[in-house]
């Protein structure tokens, strides 16, 4: 079966078509043009796609197309409730609901904010949970903004999930978003003086749930790499193993390996390039007790943003801010498009 | 009626139509009246704000302001990005 990726772009989205081998790549797009894409996705459940478009000028908007691109839709009535004193900035990670939820959707925005759909993303309403969090006085914007960047489901429960905000941390329900608890336990905020392990207030740039292994949570953070086997109650560091840095945005897993992860470490946070003038895609296969080094490109000083991996069955894709896709296959990359425009995000989806 | 004229990306999402003629007495009626209101305004109905809103070639800052029939309201995107 061949994948579709879905790529974000500052610029518009694009679509590009790989083969079975994941060797042939045809690109496609840009569609909405003059929308910067965070993020885009395609819901396996009914094969619309998603993207949320932002617009520095008109806001933070989610779009749908049932027609692979050719048409799209608007959602309508997204926005903050005005006793919050807050006012949507922009939107950043739309993500499918559980099998079993055909029609719910997870969408995550600035400022550190989280809404649900039932109906397939034609009406939003606002998690009252994450926005009136006790702790929420303590969070605190991290470059990119105070943004709810990650959302990852239980693979069993439909009531379980996380999400990550920058900079607060990583968060946890139990019943479907009514309360929220900080899960950040062994995960540092080295950039605190005073305590480096606090309840909340961590920079998290990528948490990913395994979707066959209940309970296991990689997590790439501006302060390290992360795995937890507790569903997120406590954390592992998993560095000084063959890891440069532990400073990195993007994280992949694979599907049907739990023990495999990749990450793209870069300098640190005043330099954030890839480290030793390359492109370099780590991976281990034991868990993160060691990491492999896969050269993508050299030389290279390049950044992968937090959206900018992904992964099927069969490979793992890298989009870049040179605007450059790899697809990273039994251990081989090939370039899958280049010269697009600085890519934000990307998403790997079975190619019906 | 007044009419609204839009630029490219919100002529865009309108389904590719610039020029609106629109029933209104005020200039938030009329923004209000457009299928990309939610873009032009925020959640809270107000003028978001990088998008400037000219009556009659003159600035408008007040969404109470009234419209005279023959009207044109531009809506233009403040110049930034890169």
């Amino acid at each position: 079966m061949g994948v579709l990726l879905l790529i974000g772009t500052r610029k518009g989205l694009f679509l590009i078509r790989g083969d079975d081998e994941r060797r042939s790549f045809e690109l496609e797009g840009p569609f909405l043009p003059g929308w910067q894409i965070n993020h885009a996705t395609l819901d396996p459940r009914d094969g619309a796609l998603y993207a949320c478009a932002n617009s520095w000028v008109y806001g933070g908007t989610v779009q749908r197309s049932t027609d692979l691109g050719r048409t799209w839709e608007r959602s309508e009535g997204l926005g903050l409730p005005e006793e919050s004193g807050l006012k949507l900035a922009s939107t950043w990670h739309l993500e499918p609901g559980h099998a079993s939820e055909p029609k719910t959707l997870w969408l995550g925005g600035e400022p550190a904010v989280l809404f649900r759909s039932d109906d397939s993303g034609a009406t939003w309403q606002v998690n009252d949970g994450v926005l009136n969090h006790e702790t929420r006085e303590k969070w605190a914007p991290g470059a990119g903004g105070l943004i709810t960047h990650s959302i990852t489901l239980d693979p069993e429960d439909a009531a379980r999930l996380w999400i990550g905000i920058s900079a607060a941390g990583v968060f946890r329900t139990e019943d479907r978003g009514e309360s929220w608890q900080p899960a950040n336990a062994g995960t540092e905020a080295c950039f605190l003086p005073e305590d480096p392990y606090p309840e909340v207030g961590q920079c998290v740039h990528k948490v990913l749930a395994h979707p066959g292994k209940p309970g296991r949570l990689w997590q790439q953070n501006h302060c390290g790499v992360y795995r937890s086997d507790d569903h997120g109650a406590s954390w592992e560091r998993l560095e000084g193993n063959g890891l440069p840095s532990g400073f990195g945005f993007g994280l992949a897993l694979d599907p049907s390996d739990p023990d495999r992860a990749f990450v793209i470490p870069e300098e640190g946070a005043e330099n954030r390039v890839t480290c030793d003038g390359r492109l370099g895609i780590y991976t281990t296969a034991d868990a993160g007790a060691s990491w492999e080094l896969i050269v993508a490109a050299e030389p290279a000083w390049v950044a992968v943003l937090r959206e900018g991996m992904s992964q099927d069955d069969e490979a793992v894709y890298v989009g870049a801010q040179s605007g450059h896709v790899y697809a990273l296959r039994h251990g081989e990359v090939v370039v899958a498009a280049e010269n697009l425009p600085p890519i934000l995000s990307v998403e790997a989806a079975a190619l019906q | 009626m007044a009419i609204v004229l839009l630029p490219g990306l919100l002529a865009t999402e309108a389904g590719g139509q610039k020029r609106f003629e629109v029933d209104a007495t005020t200039i938030g009626d009329a923004l209000r009246g457009l299928p990309v209101s939610d873009l032009v305004l925020d959640e809270r109905g107000e003028v978001r704000s990088l998008v400037h809103v000219y009556v009659d070639g003159e600035r408008a800052g007040d969404l109470g302001a009234a419209v005279e029939p023959k009207s044109r309201i531009r809506i233009v995107a403040a110049i930034a990005g890169g």
